[in-house]
């Protein structure tokens, strides 16, 4: 623990504010564990929004500093993250990258009355119903879904099978693919759930092979990703697209780790430097810059708008009165380099930002946009 | 039969029984030692994770192909047993049973700490250009780096019979096996071939763990699954028949596959848990009983 209250401090430290007088918010992330790749990419994230935030002065002439505890990928430690939270008297709460872990959270931190930004977790039912007390930026996994159904329905698929994870992130959007294809006229002629831990795919992806659909929607975390790719080379299934529902897939080392078996995967993506937003490029380099170079993911760019709309909404509020932060949040009507944000209610949503998502396909190693027209796609290419 | 389907039989049939092969390589290690010394290892799985570790540090500072780094992991494997046993679990004295249970159960907690302390909690693979190779035989896709461990796994098993019943060390191992006193009187130093036993099952572990480094992830505590298979293997063959280890791999492989295949994936572990308890209840000395002899 007491790296991270180093580590705060020298965030502190680096952005030049005074140990009294700062604002502080709470923020939860993984800084360790299994989703310690994405709580990576949302500290960096976290550093660019605070250092953006101080450098135009702050909140009222007053600096911010962000409070991070660690899940450790665990919803139990992720419970005691929060508590710590709340006792420690933050207006507000950003919450983080697993819809497992944020579920419990949403539900605590509604119960003790404190608002709480989601910025990455996208299982449906974290806004709907949610609470009032639930905010999100980013989008729900029917979105990663639709992205996706968009693309097989676009180029007339008439068949798709579908591999998730049995998460509630995962299994969020494999039932929003359900429903979907109903939508789009697209049969789903293989849905199948795995456990946490598989690391044999094959028996699933030969299965998949006998029946030769046209599409593969894939939802997965990190390493998971890896593996069924390989194993879908392997195997020797061909579909004509492979597609991943974000998460694993969107992240950097999926291409590094799986090599030329990533090839011409789409994946959907919530933020890629491609959007056409004020400031997008600008956040890139500074995202890479606070990752030491490395390419960030959607995570940094969506931990990085949880900052600027935290700190709006303080502002906002005029105060750190945490019913009167979650009053400014429900009135919050703001663009930034992530996309624009208002939390709206609608399709049984409460309080959920109104964002699309984007597509982005594997061509030479590389990430390249395909979907929407916004995004200036490439063609995308055909496994057959 | 319609031949696609045929053809998606027999390649989740090769799938499973390579799977089967590795699943087999743990369990002989868990089977050796239990056999010899009656000491039930619990932090099997976690010595294969030392395996997976070695590999991947020594892919990502040198660049080393994982599997010459079998050269690295088989020898650390076997000195690190060697040395456990010798210096560790000796001293538990004639208290053995739920005291090695419980200093090997310390032991991976302390193996697998000690991977999250050097390597962080995240999964870690590495990415070599045969990850993916197949090859095909009658439309049946192989993986290249499957049946390279599958293949390991057969070596290694015939290198371990050859030691057993070749070598006079293979000799005083059996007598150890069979009763140690009277081993010890007839000027078999059982202390240390109790020790290559421990070093030769953990030497076994590193090894599986560095052949499925290429197909698969690292993670400080990827033990845990393994050392589960591992029991299942050995009961199904009956703890300490070593052939038996290698049948029980084999068919927990294929059930596996075979159930995930054509019944539901989800319910993949269960499968080889109800075979397990199917042993268990209905032939407790394991599939082969006596009838086959034992180490």
């Amino acid at each position: 623990m007491r790296k991270f209250v180093l580590f705060t401090l020298s965030m502190a430290l680096a952005a030049g504010a005074q140990a009294q007088g700062t604002i502080k918010i709470g923020a939860i992330t993984s800084v360790t564990g299994r989703f310690a790749e994405f709580g990576k990419m949302q500290l960096a994230g976290f550093k660019v929004g605070v250092a953006e935030v101080n450098r135009k002065g702050g909140i009222g002439g007053r600096k911010i500093e962000l409070v991070i505890e660690d899940n450790a990928s665990d919803v139990n430690k992720g419970l005691a993250a929060a508590e710590r939270l709340v006792n420690a008297g933050v207006p507000l709460v950003i919450n983080e990258y697993s819809s497992s872990l944020v579920k419990a959270q949403a539900q605590y931190l509604a119960r003790q009355k404190v608002p709480n930004l989601v910025v990455t977790s996208s299982g449906d039912d974290i806004t709907q119903p949610g609470s009032e007390y639930t905010f999100r930026l980013n989008q729900p996994a029917t979105e990663y879904a639709r992205v996706i159904l968009s693309i097989f329905r676009d180029k007339k698929f008439k068949t798709m099978a579908v591999i998730a994870g049995t998460g509630a992130f995962e299994k969020s959007v494999a039932d929003a693919a359900q429903t979907l294809a109903k939508q789009y006229g697209i049969t789903i002629v293989e849905d199948q759930r795995y456990d946490k831990g598989l690391t044999d795919f094959r028996p699933v992806l030969n299965r998949i092979k006998a029946k030769n659909p046209d599409g593969l929607l894939m939802v997965s975390y990190a390493e998971d990703s890896v593996a069924l790719m390989r194993q879908a080379r392997e195997v020797g299934v061909k579909p004509r697209l492979f597609a991943g529902g974000a998460a694993g897939f969107a992240l950097p080392e999926f291409i590094k780790d799986s090599g030329s078996a990533a090839e011409n995967v789409i994946t959907a993506t919530a933020w890629i430097p491609q959007l056409r937003y004020p400031g997008v490029q600008k956040l890139n380099v500074e995202l890479k810059k606070a990752l030491g170079g490395a390419d960030p993911s959607y995570h940094a760019a969506q931990a990085y708008a949880g900052v600027i709309v935290a700190a709006e909404a303080i502002s906002r509020a005029g105060s750190t009165d945490r019913e009167k932060v979650k009053a400014a949040l429900n009135s919050l009507n703001m663009q930034t380099a992530f996309g624009p944000i208002q939390f709206k209610d609608f399709d049984g949503f409460r309080n959920q930002n109104p964002l699309a998502m984007v597509a982005q396909q594997v061509q030479g190693g590389k990430f390249v946009p395909v979907y929407p027209k916004s995004v200036v796609p490439q063609p995308i290419k055909f496994e057959r | 039969m319609d031949p696609v389907a045929v053809t998606a039989f027999f390649q989740t049939l090769v799938q499973g029984l390579l799977t089967g092969g590795l699943y087999a390589l743990i369990g002989t290690g868990l089977s050796l030692i239990f056999g010899v010394m009656k000491v039930i290892n619990f932090a099997h799985g976690d010595f294969l994770a030392i395996g997976m570790f070695i590999s991947l540090a020594l892919f990502k500072t040198f660049n080393i192909d994982p599997y010459l780094s079998l050269l690295v992991a088989a020898p650390a494997g076997f000195a690190l047993g060697y040395v456990l046993q010798r210096f560790v679990l000796t001293r538990l004295g004639d208290r053995l049973g739920e005291g090695s249970m419980l200093a090997t159960l310390g032991l991976g907690l302390i193996i697998s700490n000690t991977l999250l302390l050097g390597f962080g909690a995240q999964p870690q693979s590495i990415n070599v250009p045969y990850a993916s190779s197949t090859f095909s035989f009658a439309g049946v896709q192989v993986s290249i780096s499957l049946l390279i461990a599958g293949l390991g796994t057969l070596a290694v098993i015939a290198g371990l019979n050859l030691l057993l019943y070749r070598t006079e060390l293979g000799r005083a191992i059996r007598a150890t096996a069979q009763n140690p006193l009277g081993a010890e009187l007839q000027g078999v130093k059982t202390a240390n071939i109790q020790a290559i036993v421990f070093g030769l099952g953990v030497a076994f572990a590193a090894i599986a763990g560095v052949l499925l480094m290429p197909l698969l992830y690292a993670f400080p505590t990827v033990g845990e699954n393994y050392t589960t298979k591992a029991f299942i293997v050995t009961v199904l063959g009956g703890l300490g028949n070593l052939p038996g280890a290698l049948v029980g791999g084999l068919v927990l492989g294929v059930i596996e596959s075979l159930g995930a295949f054509y019944v539901n994936n989800n319910y993949r572990d269960a499968y080889g848990l109800v075979a397990f308890l199917l042993v268990l209840l209905l032939r407790p000395e394991g599939l082969f009983g006596k009838t086959v002899k034992r180490v």
